[in-house]
């Protein structure tokens, strides 16, 4: 039998959480903007090895701008976070650090990779002078526009997972 | 029908309830939403139940999900479940449909995302716009300052030449390349001041002055330029004026000449007329009305906004033309500065009117004013006075060295750092002291503190800072100390030499 995990996709609404999941799932990619409401999930299969398979199990939620206020049953049994944010939109990581401290000191055996999704948008420079808030924090740059580091993502935290 | 009987019809397609075993396993449903088979496991239905596998293997637990999207044998709907620990490894799993409940919901969280998300873009673009338009005045500012150091080579080597013996052809040389310079300085300032008042920087300046030589200075300036046009030029003055009153004297200056020289540039028969009269005094504050008349080429009422704007430059049959819209666009400003208002009237062809109201203050009540001194050009030392010029630009000590050489009534000592200075200071007395507001890392400050330092003598010696800038808080702070000044450069050779005169009369 294939393990699965859960994954629970986090962060602001309108950061790319869809997009990153439909990315990798189904490899599509749209403009436009639909509303999360509650909780969309969905399954992939990721060979981690050349005989290892795993079966992620994507919780896509509703973006807060506040991670408290995500309810609190969508998380139980989590095996693993994302945490995105959108690189174009200050707003989206102005609170990073206490966002991912929170999850860090009550899911504590729970891997957190962050992400700053939409790449495509932003310059090299930009990145730079934001260094002192990415550097300590943020795991990939991906863009989900143009499936930059999106399988790597999933991938890494898989194998992270097992 | 009874209310239960409602009641039972309603929750019925409503609501599925399910019996799983604690492997989530169907044992029975009722199928109310989906058909689900007996022995199907729930995990193989939706990814919702495989992630949730453990959870049917606790006791006594109750657990409630909201808002879950379900895609189940093709039919797509959003459902609140529960799962609810039984007796026996038994599970209760009910699914309530609240699919319209949500999509409500769904059209009110899209409605505000949109806009939330479309603020903060904007904000962030407004962001960059200013940042964009910060880098442009820095720019403009230092690019600015950097052409201004050539150019005043150029006036005080034109200065310097003017003085020696000229061929008349020459001399009319000069002054081509002279006028040239200082046309192209004035172009400078105006990109500066635009710059400045791009940036919020432009802060006026309260200085006590007398208006009735600010007015007669005005008034013989201008006659001789409209002379020179062999324009008729006539002024008024309301005598109700006050003698002296406080504002920036500079800024004044530069809305009438803006307003002068247009007038004069734009008229090529005819004449230009400056009025100036008292509107009203009210608390503190002095009202004047100022109007500007020539018999010119005119403007057309439709381009009157553009002539205020910061670039523009009305199509002009005179092809020198000196004027070019900033002048005005500063103008603009200032007047607003000042709490006052500009207006145009104009005709093609038959001339131009322009009226304005500013604001400036009446004196301040513990203000003294100063006692007349007699034209300082007049006065005879008994012998040559001792000056000394601490300053390293080779430019400036030439320029002094050559103004005042030509006078024949001064010694100069130089001194272009701070061991040279010390080391002067022991040697020779002084009459005057000329500085530069800043020699290394010393400023003007520093400089004069040294001085007093080698002896308390000095304080009574004549000080004047040779400096570009006087918005500078230190600066301001200085020259309000007795003896203390400070000459502006690039400095006019006749502005330093009745400076010096005036304060060795002292
Ligand atoms: N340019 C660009 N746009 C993206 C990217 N990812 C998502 N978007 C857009 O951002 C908007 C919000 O995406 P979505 O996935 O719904 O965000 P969510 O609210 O976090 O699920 C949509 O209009 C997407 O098309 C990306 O990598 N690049
Ligand atoms: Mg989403």
């Amino acid at each position: 039998m294939i393990a699965s995990k859960k994954i629970v996709l986090l962060g602001h609404f309108g950061v790319g959480k869809t997009s990153l999941i439909r990315r990798f799932v189904q490899d599509i990619f749209s403009k436009d903007y639909k509303v999360t409401i509650g909780v969309h999930i969905s399954k992939k299969e990721v060979l981690i090895s050349e005989n290892k398979k795993v079966s992620l199990l994507l919780w896509d939620l509703e973006g807060h701008e506040d991670i408290k206020r995500t309810r609190p049953s969508y998380l139980l049994g989590t095996h693993g976070f994302i945490y995105v944010f959108d690189l174009s939109r200050p707003e989206t990581y102005k609170a990073l650090k206490t966002e991912i401290e929170h999850l860090k000191t009550h899911y504590k055996n729970v891997p957190i990779k962050v992400v700053g999704n939409k790449m495509d948008l932003v310059t090299k420079e930009h990145i730079k002078q934001n260094a002192d808030v990415f550097d300590d924090f943020v795991d990939f740059f991906t863009s989900a526009k143009l499936g930059s580091r999106v399988e790597l993502l999933f991938s890494k935290l898989a194998k992270e997972l097992l | 029908m009874t209310l239960d009987t409602y009641k039972k019809n309603y929750h019925k397609n409503k609501f599925q309830y399910l019996l799983t075993n604690h492997l989530a396993v169907i044992l029975e449903s009722d199928d109310t939403l989906f058909v689900l088979e007996q022995k199907t496991a729930l995990d193989d239905v939706h990814p919702f139940f495989e992630s949730l596998l453990s959870l049917f293997k606790t006791k006594g637990e109750t657990y409630h999900f909201s808002c879950v999207n379900l895609i189940v044998k093709g039919k797509d709907v959003i459902v609140d479940i529960s799962i609810h620990n039984q007796d026996g490894n038994k599970n209760l799993v009910v699914i309530e449909d609240l699919t319209n409940h949500y999509n409500n919901y769904q059209l009110t969280a899209q409605t505000r995302n949109d806009s939330v998300i479309n603020s903060q873009i904007l904000e962030l673009k407004n962001k960059y716009l200013l940042e964009k338009e910060d880098f442009k005045n820095t720019f403009i500012t230092n690019f600015s300052h950097q052409l201004r150091n050539p150019i005043t080579s150029i006036a005080t080597f034109c200065n310097i030449i003017s003085d020696t013996n000229l061929s008349a052809e020459q001399k009319n040389y000069l002054h081509i390349i002279s006028s040239a310079n200082t046309d192209l300085k004035n172009r400078i300032d105006d990109v500066l001041d635009i710059a400045k008042i791009n940036s919020g920087q432009l802060i006026l300046t309260k200085d006590v002055f007398s208006l009735a030589t600010f007015l007669d200075e005005i008034v013989y300036e201008y006659k001789s330029l409209a002379a020179n046009k062999n324009l008729d030029f006539s002024a008024e003055i309301d005598t109700k004026l006050p003698e002296f009153i406080e504002g920036d004297k500079f800024r004044l200056k530069q809305i009438i000449d803006n307003l002068m020289s247009n007038a004069i540039t734009f008229t090529t028969k005819g004449s230009v007329g400056f009025h100036i009269s008292l509107n009203y005094i009210r608390a503190n504050k002095i009202s004047l009305h100022i109007e500007v008349t020539d018999t010119g080429i005119g403007i057309n009422p439709s381009d009157y906004d553009l002539v205020f704007e910061r670039f523009a430059k009305i199509e002009s049959p005179i092809q020198n033309d000196e004027n070019i819209g900033l002048g005005l666009a500063i103008v603009k400003h200032l007047i607003s500065e000042m709490g006052g208002n500009i207006s145009i009237e104009s005709q093609k062809n038959i001339g131009t009117k322009i009226t304005c109201n500013l604001s400036l203050s009446t004196i301040p009540r513990t203000y003294k004013e100063p006692k007349k001194t007699a034209s300082p050009k007049t006065f005879n030392f008994a012998r040559k006075q001792n000056v000394l010029l601490i300053d390293a630009s080779e430019l400036t000590q030439l320029s002094v060295l050559k103004t005042l050489a030509l006078e024949g009534n001064f010694y100069l000592e130089i001194v272009s750092n701070i061991a040279a200075l010390s080391e002067i200071l022991l040697k020779q007395e002084f009459d005057i002291i000329l500085l530069s507001n800043k020699l290394g890392n010393h400023s003007a400050e520093e400089l004069i503190k040294k001085v007093l330092k080698t002896s308390r003598d000095y304080k009574d010696v004549p000080k004047l800072i040779l400096t570009p800038e006087i918005s500078s808080t230190e600066i301001k702070r200085l020259i309000r100390v007795p003896n203390t000044d400070y000459i502006k450069t690039p400095f006019d050779k006749n502005i330093l030499l009745e400076t010096i005169y005036e304060y060795l009369k002292k």
